[in-house]
């Protein structure tokens, strides 16, 4: 949570460098430095982008052209600005078109997001080259060093700034991410789905990061115009592109120590290509290293032959190359080429996460939940807005009306009436594609109904967004368990908890009491859920370890975080064990307990009968019975639907012998009644 | 108006290209839900291995076939090496970036065995021009226009006739039902790298006489050509031709009427475009989710 | 021809098949029911290979396919109607039809006479002959269901499964599928049918199986195993 320790660091990093230019006069060696920094503080913002939300991003040497000529184009035409304002205009420019960019970016992914992305970055690199009246065009702007006070910077005073600028960026962007804004980022990349059913629109989030990200590269571009004191078009093209990219994916996502490390790399690595001499040891000391690192790894059975073979080969086969050419510089670019190919598949979390798997480090992730259970819970965690606003003359939670939901020529939804009553656990059933889970998700706002009214405590919700019905007290899970897999189950539960923070990124990144709070708050009720649920204990592994009815379980302390009135459960005992079954039923009941209302999607006759107190029945998109479980079950209709046909045997308990079937239970015993499974 | 026409005329052939390179991408895209970013790559080294062999004395349609097992082998190779392996770890973010890898790759080999220079490649019909409704159409534009045709009415043919095109279609239609009817779908997806570095060869060879051939040829077609991907939809042919069209004749206007500098510009902005609009395309179908 | 022991297999973490075996006899129809969730469309998916089962064997008669591509699995002649019928949308009745002869075509099996046997699959099918050349995503249900049949039947199979055929079909539908399933099963075709529907499976089947939550809970002659009340008791729990 709020350690000190982050800010240590920093302060103990600000030291050594404001030492460095001291230390070591030659100006070659400090604008090596320099460069770094500014290119670091460019990877912190592409990694929200990349690494968090997981999206590839070509645009960004485009963004980094903004921002330098930002900041060229006000020296040029207005000389006199004062140093102070630059950066802050670069920034704003910038974040603007992040702005700009995140509009086409916002329906699309993947592949399309990544031409998107390429596209503007084109688009900026030919309009910086054409609006020569603007930008000079192909001849550039030429720049002095700030003049602040009347007088111009020294390399060193320039370096300090440069120096000072990056510890505060990794701050601020280190408080953001690891802040309610952060979780919300990785969210978007778990499952969108989810994250909009949270209430954490997907929309919002991926404009924000890319924002945020343009905002970070607009500043280091401005840096980088009065670094290098003169700026051209051609720089920030496709290859500085994938340069940042392979920076991100070499050092580690989700990292600020990746980020530093990614840009020392494709800092040193051109320089190093470009001395023959020197890349050859390095290149033979390289793939000695692989070689042992592989032999050992294998030795201990932490890989096999098969795995290590293409790495080992590779390295050394770039060795053997290194002695025969006799100039490595032209073949740069395919070196980046192999390298970013074997990082792709071989080091997927980069080198600082290698390093970290391979010492057995953890994130913060179990750390703050070991905090969050020393925290005082909550009075109740479960805690629904219900009180707050029920209006006692309103018994119907929902009532949908004639609802219609129709894909093309089919109708999974044919003039279906639900109403569903406060406080009560309301049972949908019906055999495979009777609309059950249709009907789930055009309550949550997934899908908009052709046709028929929809309306949730006296209010329509025909045509509002999944984030907006989850903020008006519809939680939900679903049936292919859609949890934010790399975050831990705290963190989960933290999303769901998004709503409650009315911080913005002022407060977080200052720390502000009105953060702290809030966090505080959040921490501690997201403990309470887990402890409701019986997850406590395991509040800090990541979701995708976790086992599968503990993931059921953890997506309904996620859902009840909304604070709803109305919980879905979307078959929430399917491939549950026969206990998992038993402890799910009596969640179910302790929810109920607390005011929340809740409709149960379930092919486990058995726990819907004991659970529900009313069970509406679909055939076909079309309600064919409701009642009570025990009428329900013993409809005519009902039967039909599930087993068709005619069964001979009436089921009198009295009939238990068998006749003539042979009975070899390799499982649950089916005469005796009730039994779970 | 004679101007006008002759840029309309010229903005059809580069409009071809554009559509023969995303028709590259809708093949690939059909049976993986992948495509290859270095796909201008592809093209460029077609040009030059054309060159090469053109240079070497080989005639100019003799030349056509060998380019084109050239470009199935490097497709393969893109395949094998950027995409099966994503495939097989599921990862998109695996297959963006190896593709993009292997396109730089390409490029870098190909600056250093030929050199950065663009050179000329010389024409297999003659220069003069045709007079066409009043404008001057170069007959090599007419032979772009209808070689591009020609391919994809070649692969159109062999879908709909032989029983290994209809089983490409299965693949594009139910990856595990065409499983289940015995067709090896890695075997398919290959072929379909292959045959899609065969149309970016053979689209480099075609258009290589109307421009300059040279590593740096491809530097934005990759590009355009999914912008045209996407106005035509990535799975209809018939919008590909319509979009490509549209592309072409803007860039040939825009570099006329205002700058040179400028041309890509129209094609990019229509990308932005459309997918901040219609992420489908103009004639794609959208997809409904299924939770 | 076809028997499976042990069975394992699963999705993910969920592990939905805890060990069944089952067999089908030459010239038998045996049919595999159960409530939904319960594990018929996983035991069919592990069997033509579309998952791979975490312990257990499947033999295709002599042959081991356990674990095994299924694309290698179909061209030895194990055929697969998949539950949802998933037909070749974009594609007409003939070319699913050919497409289904598959392995023929590649010599995985016996050519003979692909174009004949066609023209059989339209005589036993007449609504397919009437939309011969029609795409085959705009079908109804239930002629998408003959026509995944039929593709079925198109590579002269050895076993065929037979996922799910009634889903989503209109009750008049249901009946006429059954009756198919019924001449087919006079003709001598061995074949897995998986259904919901108890009774009318049962009806043209030799044997049954019920399958309870990733066990086999009873099994027996189909004839018999209609009366057993562990057989309703399945699907819509408890034997109160």
């Amino acid at each position: 949570m709020m350690k000190s320790r982050p800010l240590l660091l920093a302060a103990a990093g600000l030291v050594v460098l404001a030492l460095f230019p001291v230390l070591i006069e030659n100006p070659y060696y400090i604008h090596l430095v320099e460069t770094i920094s500014i290119y670091a503080i460019l990877l912190f913002g592409l990694d929200i982008v990349v690494g968090y939300t997981g999206q590839v991003s070509l645009g960004h040497a485009g963004l980094f052209g903004i921002g330098a000529y930002s900041a060229g184009v006000v020296i040029m035409h207005f000389p006199d600005t004062p140093f102070v304002l630059v950066p802050i205009i670069a920034i704003a420019v910038t974040a603007l078109f992040g702005a700009v960019l995140a509009l086409p970016a916002l329906r699309v992914t993947g592949p399309y997001l990544a031409m998107v992305t390429l596209a503007f970055g084109t688009i900026i690199q030919i309009l910086i080259n054409e609006m020569d009246f603007l930008t000079n065009g192909p001849m550039g702007i030429t720049l002095s060093k700030p003049i602040v006070l009347g007088h111009e910077m020294s390399d060193r005073e320039f370096f300090w700034v440069v120096a000072f600028l990056l510890v505060a960026a990794l701050l601020v962007v280190n408080r953001i991410l690891r802040s309610h804004l952060g979780r919300a980022f990785e969210a978007l990349r778990g499952s969108p789905v989810a994250s909009d059913c949270m209430g954490v629109s997907v929309y919002r989030y991926k404009v924000y990061a890319f924002v945020v990200s343009a905002g970070l590269a607009g500043l280091a571009g401005s840096l980088y115009s009065y670094s290098e004191q003169y700026i051209s078009p051609n720089t920030y093209d496709f290859e500085l592109t994938v340069l940042f990219l392979l920076a991100i994916i070499m050092g580690g996502r989700k990292t600020r120590s990746g980020a530093l490390l990614g840009a020392t790399i494709i800092v040193m690595l051109p320089k190093l290509l470009d001395d023959i001499v020197l890349f050859r040891y390095v290149a033979v000391i390289f793939a000695a290293l692989v070689l042992i690192g592989a032999a050992i790894f294998v030795a201990k059975g932490r890989s096999t032959l098969q795995r290590v073979a293409v790495p080992v080969v590779g390295t050394v086969a770039l060795a053997g190359v290194s002695f025969v050419l006799t100039n490595i510089t032209d073949w740069r670019l395919a070196i980046f080429g192999l390298i970013t190919l074997l990082v792709v598949y071989y080091l997927q979390d980069g080198i600082v996460g290698f390093v970290r798997s391979t010492l057995g480090l953890h994130g913060h992730g179990r750390t703050d939940a070991e905090a969050a259970a020393l925290l005082p819970s909550p009075v109740d965690a479960v805690s629904t807005s219900v009180a707050a606003t029920a209006t006692p003359a309103m018994q119907d939670l929902v009532a949908a009306d004639k609802v219609l939901m129709q894909f093309g020529g089919l109708k999974a939804l044919n003039d279906v009436d639900l109403h569903v009553s406060r406080g009560t656990i309301h049972g949908l059933i019906g055999p495979n594609g009777s609309g059950k889970s249709t009907m789930m998700n055009v309550l949550t706002g997934i899908y908009v109904p052709t046709g028929g009214a929809i309306a949730f405590k006296g209010h329509s919700i025909v045509g509002k967004t999944s984030a907006r019905i989850a903020l008006a007290g519809i939680a939900r899970t679903f049936q292919n368990v859609q949890l934010f897999g790399e975050m831990t189950a705290l963190q989960n539960v933290l999303v769901g908890l998004h709503h409650t923070y009315r911080s913005n990124l002022l407060d977080v990144a200052l720390h502000l009491p009105r953060y702290r709070r809030e966090e505080r708050a959040a921490m501690a009720r997201a403990y309470a859920l887990l402890e409701f649920v019986g997850l406590e204990s395991l509040a800090g592994e990541e979701a995708r370890n976790l086992p599968y009815g503990q993931q059921r379980l953890l997506e309904i302390a996620r859902a009840l975080a909304l604070s709803p009135e109305l919980l879905l459960l979307d078959e929430p005992a399917a491939g549950l064990t026969a206990p998992d079954i038993k402890e799910l039923v009596v969640i179910i009941r302790k929810i109920r307990e607390h005011g929340i209302t809740l409709i149960l999607i379930e092919h486990h006759m058995d726990v819907v009968m004991s659970v529900c107190d009313i069970v509406t029945v679909l055939d076909f998109g079309q309600k064919i019975a409701e009642g009570t479980p025990a009428a329900v079950q013993a409809n005519p209709q009902v039967i039909k639907a599930y087993l068709g046909g005619e069964l001979t045997a009436p089921t009198l308990p009295a009939a238990a012998a068998p006749q003539g079937g042979a009975r070899i239970g390799s499982g649950s015993d089916p005469s005796s009644p009730g039994s779970l499974g | 108006m004679q101007i006008l026409t002759q840029l309309v005329f010229s903005g059809i052939a580069l409009g071809m290209i554009y559509a023969v390179i995303a028709f590259g991408y809708q093949l690939t895209f059909a049976t993986s839900d992948t495509l290859n970013f270095g796909q201008g790559e592809a093209l460029m080294l077609g040009a030059l291995v054309g060159l090469t062999l053109v240079g070497m004395g080989v005639n100019y349609w003799l030349m056509i076939p060998i380019v084109c097992v050239f470009g199935a082998i490097q497709g393969a190779v893109v395949e094998r090496i950027g995409v099966r392996p994503a495939l097989k770890i599921k990862s998109e973010f695996g297959w963006i970036m190896s593709t993009i890898a292997l396109g730089i790759i390409f490029r870098n080999v190909a600056e250093n065995v030929w050199g950065r220079d663009m050179r000329p490649f010389p024409s297999p019909l003659p220069e003069a021009p045709l007079h066409f409704l009043g404008a001057n159409v170069r007959p090599m534009e007419i032979l772009v226009a209808v070689g591009a045709i020609l391919m994809m009415a070649a692969v159109e043919l062999f879908n709909r006739r032989t029983i290994w095109g209809k089983a490409v279609v299965a693949t594009f239609n139910d990856r595990e039902a065409a499983r289940l009817m015995g067709i090896n779908t890695s075997l398919v997806i290959t072929f379909s790298y292959a045959l899609s570095s065969i149309s970016a060869a053979l689209a480099g060879v075609l258009i290589a006489p109307l421009t300059l051939a040279g590593p740096n040829m491809a530097a934005q077609l990759g590009l355009k050509a999914f912008a045209v991907a996407i106005i035509g939809g990535l799975t209809s042919g018939m919008g590909i031709i319509v979009g490509g069209i549209i592309l072409g004749v803007a860039e040939k206007l825009t570099g006329f009427y205002i700058s040179t500098g400028y041309s890509d510009v129209p094609g990019l902005v229509l990308l932005l475009i459309v997918l901040a609009v219609r992420p489908a395309g103009l004639f794609g179908k959208a997809t409904i989710k299924k939770v | 021809m076809l028997s499976i022991t042990n069975l394992r297999a699963g999705y993910g973490k969920i592990e939905v098949l805890q060990g069944i075996s089952l067999e089908v006899p030459k010239g038998q129809v045996v049919t595999l029911i159960g409530s939904n969730g319960a594990g018929k469309t996983t035991t069919m998916r592990a069997i033509s290979g579309m998952i791979a089962p975490r312990e257990g064997k499947v033999m295709l008669g002599d042959i081991d396919i356990t674990g095994r591509e299924s694309h290698r699995i179909a061209r030895l002649g194990l055929a697969h109607s998949p539950e949802g019928r998933r037909v070749f949308a974009t594609m007409t009745v003939n070319d699913n039809l050919l497409l289904g002869a598959f392995p023929r075509f590649t010599g995985a099996r016996k050519k003979g006479d692909i174009a004949a046997d066609v023209e059989r699959a339209m005589e036993y099918f007449p609504r397919l002959k009437e939309r011969r050349l029609q795409l085959a995503g705009t079908l109804s249900g239930g002629e998408q269901q003959m026509l995944a049949m039929a593709r079925a039947m198109m590579m002269n199979p050895e076993v065929v499964l037979l996922d799910e055929p009634s889903m989503g079909l209109a009750p008049i539908l249901v009946d006429e599928v059954f009756r198919i399933i019924s001449r087919l099963r006079s003709e001598g075709v061995t074949m897995l049918l998986v259904e919901q529907f108890a009774a009318a499976a049962l009806n043209v089947s030799d044997y049954g199986y019920v399958l309870e939550n990733g066990r086999i809970a009873v099994h027996g002659p189909a004839a018999t195993l209609k009366n057993d009340p562990a057989v309703r008791a399945a699907y819509l729990g408890g034997g109160h």
